[in-house]
């Protein structure tokens, strides 16, 4: 009875240790796509406020573009990681910034403001400001 | 005033020459995930660099020996053989972070993709060692970089909190991910004192021709000038903290760091950020170009100088023609800028014993520094240094893997 105990108890520490890595990993990975989607934000206001030129635009968005590629193959080369909601949901979520930022791209080639405002405006994955 | 106008241009072209790949990465990774917790590393590292410089021109403007060729001269090719392979690979790594460093600020202003002006670059490096002397890779690239001094004036003009700063030049516990922390914290070390740094300075006394009697510029340049080099440093994390931190934006890609001049610089920005990163990745990948050549004719004690007919020193040429041929032939296999220069700068941690250590017996060796040995101050700096890049090297690696 007394080992059994024992056992259940180490299951649950490994449990523990292996729920909260997978925490750590899931926030590691949100706060990499905050980044990149802070960088999206502020690049393309950037550009509509003419602080930037168009040239420096579209390679700035097309280092962003695949940065988020590339963390999101890092988040699904893990399935553990897409079975957890938060997981499932940051990587639909990442893959919408991926898209809107392949738009960008498209819009800041034929310079198309109010088509990038908009995209701007559906942004996922963007932390508040802090002060 | 032949000394005076040395001494201010030494200063001058120190602060112009600080900042390059190593430097603008570790500074502004820091200040966008710490905000001004680092300062303080950057600070601790200034004055390393400071010391080292300052006791690396003493023993060549009195002993007439490089770093490199006193080594080898008091402790034999046998010892020598580990520190130089190991610096030598550094310095092929760092040179093609460096030629990276370029190829991405002409990148930012052309569009066109970093890897097709790595050869241009790579031959602009050749051709400026090939055609030029000492002076205008040390003054010319260095009063060029004063154009780093944006950097002062982005955080000066972004107004941060100076109690605010004062706390960041006290070492304080990270309030979230200290392993992170940690290895910026050692990065920043590595970035700042590189070893090519200790030998270039040393062979740039030789060039230059320092006498004895004018000890005291040396003293000068590398305090004052590496001081306020240290300040550009201390720019970068502050603007990026100022600019970064608050919008959660991490530094992954050069292009996002150029964002941390939009908010001061607007429409200049782009172009000052490439300039900055661009002339102070030349400068350095002039330099370790240089000190590899140094290094390997000074070691095998082959004819060498920057201000010598090329003919006269085939040799010296071929060693510093062969390290640039091989860090392009790296960069041209492909690589990523960034990461490689926050590697390197983990390696150049490990390394360190290795340079410190035959430093500070060559430092109280009369022989070659006659009755300017090291003092008590000078001795224990370099002890303390030994024996924290010897803790150093051991940890560096483990933060890395956990926090680079």
């Amino acid at each position: 009875m007394r080992r059994f105990a024992i056992a259940l108890e180490l299951a649950a520490i490994v449990l523990c240790i292996g729920c909260s890595r997978q925490d750590a990993r899931l926030e590691e990975h949100k706060k990499n796509f905050e980044s990149l989607g802070a960088t999206t934000k502020v690049i393309g206001e950037a550009w509509l406020s003419g602080d930037v030129s168009g040239t420096y635009t579209r390679t700035a968005l097309e280092q962003t573009f695949y940065l988020v590629e590339q963390e999101r193959t890092k988040l699904a080369s893990r399935p553990e990681m897409l079975q957890d909601p938060r997981g499932a949901a940051l990587s639909q979520e990442a893959e919408q910034l991926s898209r809107v930022i392949a738009s960008m791209i498209g819009d800041v080639g034929s310079a198309d403001g109010a088509a990038a405002r908009q995209r701007l405006a559906s942004l996922p994955i963007v932390p508040q400001e802090r002060p | 005033m032949s000394a005076i106008v040395d001494l201010v241009l030494g200063v001058v072209t120190s602060i112009g020459g600080f900042v390059e790949v190593g430097s603008i990465s570790t500074s502004a990774q820091a200040g966008s995930e710490f905000g001004f917790q680092l300062l303080w590393a950057v600070a601790a590292a200034t004055v390393m660099l400071a010391m080292l410089a300052e006791m690396s021109g003493r023993l060549a403007a009195v002993g007439k020996q490089s770093v490199a060729g006193a080594v080898r001269e008091r402790f034999g090719i046998h010892f020598q053989a580990v520190p130089l392979v190991a610096e030598l690979i550094i310095d092929v790594l760092l040179l093609t972070a460096e030629i990276g460093g370029v190829a991405i600020a002409v990148k930012l202003l052309t569009g066109i993709a970093f890897q097709w002006w790595l050869l241009p670059i790579g031959v602009v490096v050749w051709l400026v060692l090939w055609v030029s002397g000492f002076a205008v890779v040390e003054y010319g690239l260095g009063l060029l970089g004063l154009v780093t001094l944006a950097f002062i004036v982005a955080a000066w003009k972004l107004g941060p909190d100076v109690s605010d700063l004062a706390k960041g030049l006290v070492p304080t516990m990270a309030d979230h991910d200290m392993t992170r922390y940690a290895f910026l914290a050692v990065s920043i070390l590595g970035a700042t004192v590189s070893p090519y740094l200790v030998n270039f300075y040393s062979s740039g006394t030789i060039e230059e021709k320092m006498k004895e009697q004018e000890l005291w510029v040396n003293r000068v340049t590398s305090y004052a000038g590496i001081s306020f080099g240290g300040v550009v440093a201390m720019g970068v994390l502050v603007t990026s903290a100022m600019v970064l931190e608050p919008r959660s934006i991490l530094v992954n890609s050069y292009e996002q760091a150029t964002l941390m001049f939009v908010p001061t610089f607007g429409r200049w920005a782009v172009a000052l950020f490439a300039f900055s990163l661009g002339i102070g990745c030349l400068g350095a990948a002039l330099e370790i170009t240089l000190n590899a050549g140094y290094v390997l004719a000074q070691v095998f004690g082959w004819e060498w100088g920057a201000n010598k007919p090329r003919r006269d020193e085939a040799r010296f040429t071929t060693a510093f023609t062969f390290i640039l041929v091989l860090a392009l032939a790296i960069g041209l296999i492909g690589f990523d800028p960034l990461k490689l220069t926050m590697i390197c700068v983990a390696l150049t941690v490990v390394i360190m014993p290795l340079i410190v250590l035959p430093f500070l017996v060559l430092m109280n060796d009369s022989r070659y520094v006659k009755g300017h040995t090291s003092g008590p101050i000078g001795n224990g700096f370099l002890a303390a240094l030994t024996i924290l890049a010897g803790l150093l090297a051991l940890v560096v690696v483990p933060l890395e893997i956990l926090g680079g």
